[in-house]
């Protein structure tokens, strides 16, 4: 289906993109989204989703807005306390674009749900904030072969990696050991600056729309960090590994490279 | 040759009297994504601003362009 007149108008600052293309939008609006969380990265990844033109998207969210989120989580403004964040997504993110279909999931992802809201996704943009959900998210998208966004920051900093299942190091590969639960801070104890969120928010929204439109290289065997402090970014290379829980296979083993440079 | 190959390449027309800038290079530009290479689209666009930026916004993509008083022709490469 041709792009209506409204859409034309709507997208027009980037269908003139060189990079972007007619094409590249009507991928775009054929793709479906599942971000899980709609906090301090699923808001801005959100956001930026549906206001590129996403056809879909699923907010995944258990929790109610809380005025201590409020200095991090732009969707959720001070008359939204009480509310429940996957509802509330989904009507700020319906004021910006009705183009798009918006399915709040008020619940939390656990493994026996995991694997319903994933399916049929498109892309999984993982916005969650605790270490157990991210391994779980990693796992289920891995099994379902579906392309997915990792991030997470703390305090002044954050991390970003693009994960094509079974062709490009996933989540577990790039981190094969689980923090015990509760030996890392979480937000709640080492804080978090809303702008770093923001960052890593929006480029997981940049790289979730690379994935669905071919337009760019997502990142692929790296991992983006970046120091807020000093402004500083890092890719770090890593690789699959062959005896991944996720996505490893013995009987088809990954073939070493000649040399994996730890930076690049 | 056969009658398909040698049938002269199609010819669009995009009348963009009114349409302000940008929306005449993205409409201009989607017409451009639906056509083969060497097919030629003819436009229509209003004075000043959109005669300016439209062609070479055109031959910025690298197709050929070429202005007469009242149209732009543009040959997609």
């Amino acid at each position: 289906m041709t792009l209506t007149d409204a859409e034309l108008e709507r997208y027009s600052r980037q269908l003139v993109m060189p990079e972007w293309s007619g094409a590249a939008q009507q991928r775009l609006r054929s793709a479906s989204a599942i971000v899980i969380g709609a906090g301090a990265l699923g808001c801005p990844a959100a956001t930026y989703l549906v206001a590129a033109g996403i056809g879909r998207i699923g907010i995944v969210d258990e929790d109610e807005v809380e005025m201590s989120n409020l200095h991090r989580q732009p969707l959720h403004l001070t008359p939204d306390i009480g509310a429940r964040k996957a509802d509330n997504a989904m009507v700020k993110l319906g004021f910006l674009n009705p183009e798009v279909v918006i399915e709040p999931f008020p619940a939390r992802l656990e493994g026996f749900n995991a694997e319903a809201l994933l399916a049929g996704a498109d892309v999984v943009v993982d916005c969650s904030d605790s270490f157990a959900t991210r391994y779980l998210v990693n796992d289920v998208a891995c099994a379902l072969g579906i392309p997915l966004v990792e991030a997470g920051v703390l305090g002044l900093s954050g991390l970003v990696m693009s994960i094509r299942p079974r062709e490009s190091a996933c989540y577990r590969c790039a981190f094969p050991v689980e923090p015990a639960p509760g030996s890392l801070p979480s937000c709640r104890e080492g804080g978090v600056l809303g702008a770093i969120a923001g960052v890593l928010g929006s480029l997981q929204a940049l790289e979730a729309i690379k994935l669905v439109t071919g337009v760019g290289e997502p990142l692929r065997d790296r991992i983006l960090q970046f120091e807020g402090a000093l402004a500083s970014p890092t890719v770090i290379a890593t690789r699959r590994r062959a005896d991944c829980a996720a996505c490893g296979d013995p009987a088809h083993p990954v073939p070493e490279p000649a040399a994996t440079p730890e930076r690049v | 040759m056969s009658g398909r190959a040698s049938s002269p390449p199609a010819r669009r027309e995009l009348d963009l009297a009114g349409v302000p800038c940008p929306l005449n290079w993205v409409r201009t530009r989607l017409a451009l994504e639906a056509m083969q290479p060497g097919e030629e689209l003819t436009v229509r666009l209003d004075p000043g601003e959109p005669r300016e930026s439209v062609p070479r916004s055109a031959r910025e993509d690298g197709h050929l362009v070429r202005e007469d008083a009242e149209l732009v022709r543009i040959v997609r490469r």
